[in-house]
């Protein structure tokens, strides 16, 4: 009998993971029943090509849990998958999935595909979380698109991580203190370069 | 008097002293007679009978078939594991405190990618002073959006944290990204 279950069982495994690809991510059943066939179609789709799925999951996720309607959740991780797609493009093949993540939240904020690879050619060995999440923060309080990504490429060679978090709270600070956004971007960005380099 | 028990005394004593002569055969029917005799089971319950059942070594018999099944179920145990995800999972190393300052709420939670958007996952508690509401908890490097539900019901954003770049569904959230190796 434990005979008969084990070769059963070893018949099966096989079979195990095609079925589960099927049945897509167990936490999609949480979605609209009409909706849930095209999340889970887009997030085969990007796992085919080889983008991060877990942002598409996440945003489907997060518009049930505010019950949005369901053509609303569906068109907004339509255009993230395409926005992932567009940051691995940009990024390069070595990309990682966090790093895609923050390009996607750049482009949806207003960066250009040009600015993620020039960030990635200035910084070709770091991660490019922080500083691509740098600019679509910059660009959600208020500076222009084209001067958050100067500014962040501008930093992009010798800032570090903490010192890229440092300088956007300080031009948060700066607007909440009644500066002109793309000012206190331009200032602050001025003024982190000059720490840079006065830094051994 | 000393006399009167002297010789029974003696005579046990004598007897004790004696030189005992065993039968040469005698281990040997010990022995067998042990052999056939059932091994007396200790009546234990709980904890101890648990842990001796599961420390008792066994004997498994197994054919090389059945082996080779009993590896590839375990490898499809590995491999079948729930969610699809070829990010880091959400939950990591640093130790992130949320606060919303809600006075005369029932209930505040927060929510986010690193909870799969779920009030029920992590509620904050009532800090040390009216209205403060307080949660620490635990996430993985990189860039996280979130926001807070008051009384089950109400989203908020962090008015302490950057707002997420564009609002798909109305009802705005904030983002936060935690440093370390992406």
């Amino acid at each position: 009998m434990t005979r008969v279950l084990l070769l059963a069982l070893a018949v099966l495994a096989p079979c195990a993971a095609p079925l589960r690809a099927q049945a897509g991510d167990p936490r999609l059943a949480r979605l609209d029943p009409a909706v849930r066939p095209v999340i889970v179609a887009l997030v085969d789709s990007a796992r085919a090509a080889g983008l991060p799925t877990e942002p598409l999951v996440q945003r489907a996720l997060e518009g049930t849990s505010k019950r949005a309607a369901g053509d609303r959740v569906v068109a907004a991780v339509r255009r993230l998958a395409r926005d992932l797609g567009t940051a691995r493009s940009a990024l390069g093949p070595a990309a990682t999935g966090p790093e895609i993540d923050a390009g996607a939240a750049a482009l949806y904020a207003g960066a250009r595909s040009g600015d993620l690879t020039a960030l990635r050619a200035r910084r070709p060995r770091q991660s490019l979380v922080v500083p691509l999440g740098v600019l679509a923060d910059l660009v959600a309080t208020g500076v222009p698109a084209d001067t958050a990504a100067a500014a962040v490429l501008a930093l992009a060679a010798t800032t570090a991580d903490d010192d890229y978090l440092a300088f956007r709270r300080n031009v948060e600070r700066d607007i909440a203190l009644g500066a002109p956004p793309a000012a206190a971007a331009a200032v602050r960005s001025t003024a982190a370069t000059a720490d840079a380099i006065r830094k051994p | 008097m000393s006399d009167h028990l002297e010789g029974p005394i003696a005579r046990a004593v004598d007897e004790l002293r004696r030189p005992l002569r065993l039968d040469p055969a005698l281990d040997a029917r010990i022995m067998a007679a042990v052999a056939v005799e059932p091994a007396p089971r200790a009546r234990r319950r709980g904890p101890v009978a648990l842990w001796a059942w599961l420390a008792r070594p066994r004997t498994l018999r197994l054919s090389p078939l059945a082996g080779l099944a009993a590896a590839a179920a375990l490898v499809a145990l590995v491999w079948w594991r729930p969610g699809t995800s070829d990010v880091t999972p959400a939950r990591g190393p640093a130790e992130v405190q949320f606060v919303l300052v809600q006075p005369g709420a029932a209930s505040v939670a927060v929510v986010g990618d690193f909870n799969d958007w779920d009030p029920s996952a992590d509620s904050l508690v009532p800090g040390p002073t009216g209205g403060l509401w307080v949660a620490t908890i635990p996430l993985a490097p990189g860039r996280h959006r979130y926001a807070f539900v008051v009384d089950g019901r109400r989203w908020v954003p962090d008015p302490g944290a950057p707002r997420a770049a564009g609002d798909d569904f109305d009802t705005p959230s904030s983002v936060l990204t935690v440093g370390g190796d992406l």
